[in-house]
């Protein structure tokens, strides 16, 4: 049936459909730039949102954790086998992505036969001369690069207004603590905006506020720091860090 | 980029990565002439201690091929992770690419794993590096002798082994040299042990650094291979600690007044 174009065309976007339905529930990971370096961070039920991918970048993922897990190791993989081939200085987001997972992802899409992934990926660097990079990507292998931070979200209308937003505010003149918390509240408000969109009306577990965030699931958060006095400068956030943003809410 | 169910491992191994992808290191030192005379360029001392913060490592920076000096700039004590250092006498080409594999073997599994490997893991990975160079290092073409040093963050401990060439481990409880110079240092080490005027695991850093020096010039004035100290030409040794901080290194300047002060016998 696929030799016609337009029965596999119907089929891609059939696959769109799927994978963005199976996406939605997926909660919001943000990445803002500080004012020394960059904050990445989100709320799930369950840990395996952020994670390290090499010195100076990390990871932030939406979707199906054993998707979001095998893309991880994709990574890794290259990331380190670059790293160990070459230099640590070689191993860029720019290239993980570009040269890498995204050939693979868009391929892995458009073979109608197999199971599509189901995510969206956040990467992060902190490069050699302290500027931060911000990278999204889709399903399909499309991506797209910000300057001031960006965020990933399951449902695209919490994403696009997220990165509206943090389009608005200067974070990179915040502090850590100013950061995450006008991020928090970001965070919040598209929860929000999230709850309006359910146009089903159908209950769910998901928190309405940030304090039932706060007390139901789990806030994971990182910093790449310019400052760290280790060459990997990824650094989850501290407990104390974490503590300061939870009593700035209530 | 689908593996089978019956494929699956827990991961995190990049000996298993570094497999995957065509390297083979045993392959190399396969190719060595077992029964070569060895003119291969060898680093000459390092030693490693406890003291009160952590463990101090020191080495000198030499490079030698029989009696030719190939080298005096060398940086034989390398950082593994954040909390560990290898020091390195014996045959650098292999010393290095072992530090490499460690480096990268060790942040490869806390990144996958998302936790750091264990101490026991890391030694036992050292371990398997070393005998992997087993045939090699019997022919005495690529002998290694290292000192790997590092702080468990889990337990609080610092901790010294010492390695022999075919790959056993040996905790130090007090202090560890090893290459050329290695004989003398252990002397001058036993003596500050236990006449000095604290065990050395009792001394502060400073003190520390300074014995580190002291001994340091011992093996240069001692040693055959070493002969004459580089302190005119203002090469100083590599100084390096490893605390709950992680590794830090001496920087040149305070390398320059800790020279001074091991010099006035303070």
């Amino acid at each position: 049936m696929f030799e016609e174009p337009y029965r596999w065309m119907e089929a891609v976007s059939t696959r769109h459909n799927y994978v963005q339905e199976k996406l939605k529930m997926g909660q919001p990971v943000l990445a803002v730039p500080y004012n020394e370096g960059l904050l990445i961070f989100g709320f799930a039920p369950q840990p395996g949102k952020i994670y390290e991918i090499y010195d100076r970048i990390a990871l932030g993922g939406v979707g199906h954790p054993a998707d979001v897990e095998r893309l991880r190791m994709n990574l890794l993989d290259m990331a380190h086998l670059e790293g160990f081939n070459r230099s640590a200085e070689d191993v860029t987001s720019t290239r993980l992505l570009q040269f890498g997972i995204a050939p693979a992802l868009k391929q892995n899409f458009e073979e109608i036969q197999r199971a599509p992934y189901i995510v969206r990926l956040l990467l992060v660097e902190l490069n050699a001369q302290g500027k931060p990079n911000f990278f999204r990507m889709n399903y399909d292998g499309h991506w797209e690069t910000f300057k001031n931070g960006t965020a990933i979200a399951g449902d695209e209308k919490v994403m696009d207004w997220l990165q509206r937003e943090i389009q608005k505010q200067p974070f990179a003149t915040y502090s850590l603590d100013q950061a995450l918390q006008e991020a928090s509240k970001l965070w919040n408000e598209s929860r929000k905006l999230d709850s309006d969109n359910d146009e089903d009306g159908k209950e769910n577990d998901v928190p309405e506020t940030i304090q039932e965030a706060f007390d139901q699931w789990y806030l994971e958060g990182a910093v790449l720091a310019e400052k760290s006095l280790s060459k990997a400068i990824y650094r989850p956030l501290s407990e104390d860090e974490i503590n300061r943003l939870k009593s700035s809410t209530i | 980029m689908m593996g089978n169910i019956e494929d699956t491992k827990a991961g995190g191994d990049f000996f298993d990565l570094l497999d995957r992808s065509g390297y083979d290191l045993q392959d190399f030192l396969d190719k060595l002439p077992v029964n070569g005379k060895s003119t291969v360029p060898q680093g000459t001392t390092v030693l490693a201690f406890h003291y009160e913060d952590g463990v101090i490592v020191a080495g000198d920076r030499r490079i030698m091929a029989g009696s030719n000096m190939m080298f005096e700039r060398c940086e034989k004590i390398i950082p593994i992770d954040h909390y560990s250092l290898m020091a390195v006498a014996g045959v650098p080409a292999i010393a290095f690419e072992i530090s490499r594999i460690l480096s990268q073997y060790f942040e490869y599994y806390r990144r996958t794993q998302v936790r750091p490997m264990s101490l026991e893991g890391k030694i036992r990975t050292f371990s398997k590096l070393l005998k992997e160079n087993l045939t090699a290092s019997t022919s005495g073409l690529t002998r290694v002798s290292p000192i790997f040093s590092t702080y468990d963050v889990e337990t609080g401990k610092p901790s010294i082994y010492y390695y022999d060439m075919l790959g056993a481990e040996f905790q130090v409880l007090s202090f560890t040299a090893t290459g050329a110079g290695a004989g003398h240092i252990r002397d001058v080490l036993e003596r500050e042990n236990q006449w000095g005027p604290k065990p050395l695991a009792q001394r502060c850093e400073k003190d520390a650094a300074i014995i580190a020096m002291k001994l340091l010039h011992v093996a240069a004035q001692l040693d055959n291979e070493e002969k004459k100290s580089l302190a005119d030409v203002q090469i100083y040794p590599i100084l390096a600690s490893v605390t709950e901080n992680g590794y830090k290194f001496w920087s040149e300047d305070q390398l320059t007044r800790l020279e001074a002060m091991s010099r006035e016998g303070n």
